[in-house]
Order: C-alpha cells, then sequence, then structure tokens
C-alpha cells in the first residue's frame, strides 16, 4: 500500500528539480557554445575598424549590398545547392524505386553504398583530386585509353568544369544517403492502397503518381530539406578540391566568410555575411518545416 | 506477406515488362556500385604505389608492385601519427561529454511532464542549435578561443564538438527512450526504486544498442569535422588527421602518396563505425526524424 502510493505521487506529481538538474549541464553548454557565439557575432558584426579606432554602426552589412564577390559566391551557392540537390533527388528516387525489391545482394549493396557517405569530406576531396587530376588522374587516363582527347578536360583547374567538377562529388557522396531515406520511405508505405490501385486497373505510371509520390511525400521532405541546409553552408570538399577557385570559379559563401575572416581577418564583416546565411537557411528550412508540418502525420 | 502482394501486383503487369526491369535492376545496381567504390579504390592504389607508378599513362588500376613506403613515409617520418593520436583523442574525450550530458537531457525531456510546454519547445530550440552553418559559430568561437588562449590545444576541439554533438545525442536519445514503454519504469518505481536508480538500472540498459549507436555517429562526425578544426588548430600540438590531410593538399608541391595513406587510415575505423551502426544508419542521418 505504501509502495503503491509512493508509485502514484512519482509520476503524477509534477516533479520539476530532477528534469531541472538534468536538463541544465545541456543547456548550459548550448548556451555557451551556440547562443553566446551568436551574440557575441551579432557585437563584432556592428563594429568597423577604422583608422581612428573601432566605430560602430551598419557599415558592414551596407557593404554587402556593393560587395560584387559576396553577391557572386551567393550566386555560386545557389548554384551549386540546387544542381546537387536536383541531381541527388532524382537519381536517389531512381535507385530507390528500382531496389524497392528483394533482390539478392541487397545488403552488400546497402553497405557498399555507405562509404561515400560516411567518409571524412577531406577524404572524398583527396579521392576525387587523384580521380580528376589532369595529368596522372585516373579518369582522364582512363578516357584518354579509349581514344578520347581530353586535352580540354581539365576538370577543377578549369574555370568552365570546376562547378561542374565540385557538384558531381557532392552528388557522388550524397546520392546514396536520398537513396537511403526514400527506401525507407518506399517500404513504410502499406499495400492496401497498392491494392485498391490494382483493383481499380491502374497503369504503372498512374499508380506511382498517385499513389506512391504522395505516401512518400513525408520522406521526400525531410531529405530534402536536411540536404538543402547541408548544401548551402558546403565547405569540406570545395575547400580541398579547388579552394574556391580557379580564379573564384567555386567560391561559394562559407568559402568567402572563411577567405574574410581567416585569411583577411576581417571578422566584422565575416560576422556580417555569415548572418546572411543564417537567415538564408533559417527561411529555407521554415518553408520545408511548414510543409512537412502541413502532412498528414 | 507485404512481398507476397507485391509480386503479385507485379505479375499482373507484362511479363516481358518484368524482365526488362530485373535487368534495369541490375545493370543500375552494379553501374551504382562501381561508382561509389571505384574513386575510394583508386586512392588506395595511389597509396600503395611507387611515385613512378603513381603518374603511369594509361593508368594502372589492378597491376602494380605495392608498397608501403608511403605509409612509414606519413606516420613514422612525418607527423601523421601525432594527428591520428589527436583525432582518437578528441572524438572519444568530446563523445564522451556528450553523451553523458546529452542522455539526461534527453530523459528529462522524453519522460517528465514540464510546464509550458517547455518539452517540445525544449527539444526544438536544441535542435535548432544544430542547424546553424558552422562558418556562422566557428567565427566567434576562434574568437572566444582565442581570448581563452585555448587556441591550438585539444581541449578547445573537446569542447566545440561536445557542443556540435549535443543536439544530436539529445534527439537520438530522447526518441529511443520514448519508445520504450513506460511500464519497466513505473514497475522499478513501485520496487522502491528512485527516479535516478530506475534511469540507470532499468532504462539505460534496455537502450544501450541505441546509446551504443548514438555514440558511434558522435565519433564519426568528430572524426571527420573539418572546418572546427581547420578555424582553432594550426600547429602540429593539436591538428586533427584531417586538417593535417589539408594543409598537404594546399601545399605547392604535393605529395600524393603521403596524402592517399593518410587518408586511407582515416576512412579505416569509419568502415568499421559506420558498418556496425548499418541497421540504426538512417534513423542517424536525419536526426531521428526517419525510422528507417
Amino acid at each position: 500500500m505504501q509502495k503503491s502510493r509512493r508509485f502514484f505521487s512519482a509520476l503524477n506529481k509534477r516533479e520539476l528539480l530532477l528534469p531541472a538538474l538534468f536538463l541544465a549541464p545541456a543547456l548550459a553548454v548550448l548556451l555557451a557554445l551556440s547562443i553566446y557565439p551568436l551574440i557575441y557575432s551579432i557585437t563584432i558584426s556592428l563594429q568597423q575598424e577604422t583608422v581612428a579606432g573601432i566605430t560602430w554602426g551598419l557599415g558592414n552589412f551596407a557593404r554587402l549590398f556593393s560587395d560584387n564577390f559576396f553577391l557572386t559566391a551567393l550566386g555560386h551557392t545557389f548554384i551549386y545547392a540546387i544542381s546537387a540537390l536536383v541531381c541527388e533527388f532524382l537519381l536517389g528516387l531512381g535507385l530507390a524505386l528500382l531496389l524497392n525489391n528483394q533482390i539478392r545482394g541487397r545488403g552488400v549493396f546497402r553497405a557498399s553504398l555507405l562509404i561515400p557517405m560516411m567518409l571524412p569530406s577531406v577524404v572524398v576531396g583527396v579521392v576525387w583530386r587523384l580521380m580528376l587530376n589532369p595529368n596522372f588522374g585516373s579518369i582522364n587516363g582512363t578516357l584518354k585509353q579509349i581514344g578520347i582527347n581530353t586535352e580540354s578536360l581539365t576538370w577543377t583547374a578549369s574555370p568552365k568544369l570546376a562547378m561542374l567538377s565540385v557538384i558531381a562529388v557532392d552528388v557522388w557522396q550524397w546520392t546514396p544517403f536520398v537513396f537511403l531515406v526514400l527506401l525507407a520511405g518506399l517500404q513504410a508505405i502499406p499495400q492496401e492502397p497498392y491494392e485498391a490501385a490494382l483493383i481499380d486497373g491502374s497503369s504503372r505510371w498512374q499508380t506511382f503518381w498517385h499513389v506512391t509520390l504522395p505516401l512518400l511525400k513525408p520522406s521526400i521532405l525531410i531529405v530534402l530539406l536536411l540536404r538543402t541546409m547541408d548544401l548551402l553552408r558546403v565547405f569540406d570538399q570545395i575547400f580541398i578540391l579547388t579552394e574556391g577557385g580557379p580564379g573564384f570559379a567555386t567560391e561559394t559563401i562559407s568559402l568567402y566568410i572563411y577567405r574574410t575572416a581567416f585569411r583577411f581577418f576581417d571578422f566584422g564583416y565575416a560576422a556580417a555575411m555569415s548572418f546572411v546565411l543564417l537567415a538564408l537557411t533559417n527561411v529555407i528550412s521554415a518553408i520545408y518545416i511548414r510543409l512537412i508540418q502541413a502532412e498528414p502525420n | 506477406m507485404r512481398t507476397r502482394t507485391r509480386e503479385k501486383y507485379q505479375s499482373a503487369n507484362k511479363l516481358a515488362h518484368s524482365k526488362a526491369t530485373a535487368l534495369l535492376r541490375y545493370v543500375a545496381l552494379v553501374a551504382a556500385l562501381l561508382f561509389s567504390l571505384a574513386p575510394v579504390y583508386w586512392m588506395l592504389t595511389i597509396s600503395l604505389k611507387t611515385e613512378v607508378e603513381q603518374f603511369a599513362s594509361p593508368p594502372p588500376w589492378f597491376v602494380f608492385t605495392p608498397t608501403l613506403e608511403h605509409y612509414y613515409d606519413a606516420f613514422v617520418a612525418r607527423g601523421f601519427g601525432d594527428y591520428l593520436l589527436t583525432s582518437a583523442i578528441v572524438a572519444v574525450a568530446s563523445t564522451a561529454c556528450a553523451l553523458i550530458i546529452g542522455t539526461l537531457a534527453a530523459y528529462a525531456l522524453a519522460r517528465f511532464e514540464l510546464p509550458w510546454r517547455l518539452n517540445r519547445r525544449l527539444s526544438l530550440w536544441i535542435l535548432s542549435t544544430r542547424m546553424f552553418p558552422a562558418i556562422v559559430t566557428a567565427v566567434p568561437l576562434f574568437l572566444m578561443m582565442r581570448d581563452l588562449r585555448l587556441l591550438n590545444t585539444r581541449a578547445s576541439l573537446i569542447i566545440v564538438y561536445t557542443g556540435f554533438n549535443l543536439p544530436f545525442v539529445v534527439w537520438m536519445m530522447r526518441g529511443f527512450f520514448a519508445d520504450l514503454p513506460r511500464d519497466l519504469e513505473e514497475a522499478a518505481l513501485v520496487d522502491g526504486d528512485s527516479r535516478l536508480g530506475a534511469l540507470v538500472r532499468v532504462v539505460l540498459p534496455l537502450v544501450t544498442p541505441g546509446l551504443a549507436a548514438t555514440a558511434v555517429f558522435c565519433l564519426i562526425v568528430s572524426w571527420n569535422e573539418f572546418l572546427f578544426a581547420l578555424v582553432l588548430t594550426q600547429t602540429d600540438a593539436a591538428m586533427t588527421l584531417p586538417v593535417g590531410i589539408a594543409g598537404r593538399v594546399t601545399q605547392y608541391e604535393i605529395k600524393w602518396g603521403v596524402m592517399s595513406a593518410a587518408a586511407s587510415v582515416a576512412i579505416i575505423p569509419i568502415l568499421v563505425f559506420a558498418l556496425s551502426v548499418q541497421k540504426y544508419l538512417v534513423r542517424g542521418l536525419s536526426m531521428g526524424a526517419v525510422k528507417g
């Protein structure tokens, strides 16, 4: 009797001390490492170093609009994100639809696909520098072997092909992730709608368009959200592959912020630009999250 | 059951159609496999080739004389042994910190009813801190660490990675706790256990697989992380493996063999880890949003 009363009181009473103690360390760490840095960043973005000393104002933000490098880097970021997202989505969806059946060797296939996406991004950069090197890279070497003139195919060293190359590398690394999420989504779809579609005599295409796609929509939105966020802040592979070059051809916003802060030591302007990136990712993720919440479950 | 209905559905289509699909399926499978693995395999061969064979034309994909000289060069003659040690220390220490702090928070969010809808609000806030692009916090964190005189120390990376992994741990563990029936804890409480006792003796043993998977993900993220390490560590004393490799890439004369050897070693733990968490992979990579 005694025990059972204690049991009820323990579960029904709103306990506050214990959860507060459990949550406190995590909240303290996040405040110190996420919120405080953001506030710090705001203060430095409002400061400008001039001959007369440090002045406060919106100068760094005003500079954004007349800085062609910034606008170009922003444009590159969009080109990169949209192209990679479309390719990864279409390829990942195609693969998921093709392989959404019992096939021999699926375990091996899954395990092998994990490799690119789990690699350190620096290693991905190294791998593709070795592949794309115009002189001894295996791509040009193999193309030459089958009789293709590779003189103009300088990949990351060519202003025209550099962007295409870095996008291809992202597609190589992240298509498997899109595939795995969409495959998980496909396998969670119940059979009943398919049976109904079969009875109604709907064609394959109709079934795909009216049954599969709507039921897969939550998974699609989640994977697009996660990929978009990663693509907008891309840094590592491009840093290794091209360092934003040749010239400015593959400079994305993260790379430009890095250069501004750690090569030119203009922390105020770098902070101002980073808020543009933050606002951009926030707006886009808010749109996705709204779409996800509009889904029935 | 499901497969059988699906097969029935397929048999309704034309036989020729399904044969073509089967063929297409295997072609796509093999192409995707080759496309995924060939570049990594190529790097492994470069790390094992003499410099003459590295530059050979046509590129020797399969036939070459293997040598370990680049591995010796990287890890004995140059500093990559130290970078490896730093990467390991930083990954293990930050994972341990994030797991302890994050699991407690996750348990509080999953099992206690907090006022002002704090369960949901705090969870979303914690998630949102993970959504910051790394470069946004890298700039102020560099300045903070400079003020604290922690630049070029392993401690700075351990601190930053703990904060970076924490939201992930909270979300993953919250999901694993929520999957667990409440009856077990209630039984423990009936038996006179305290809340903390119930957590340690009853709940944690049951979520061990989830905890292990979460730990492995944190290890992978910390091991792979590049931007913060690049910004916070520039000397041999605290450089991680990715920063060490990157430093070699951007130099004028590139030692391809050394770089490939270091990169090949960097992927060994990742391969072991990734295969061990296969089952939780989709869940982990989507922050628990997809339970695949």
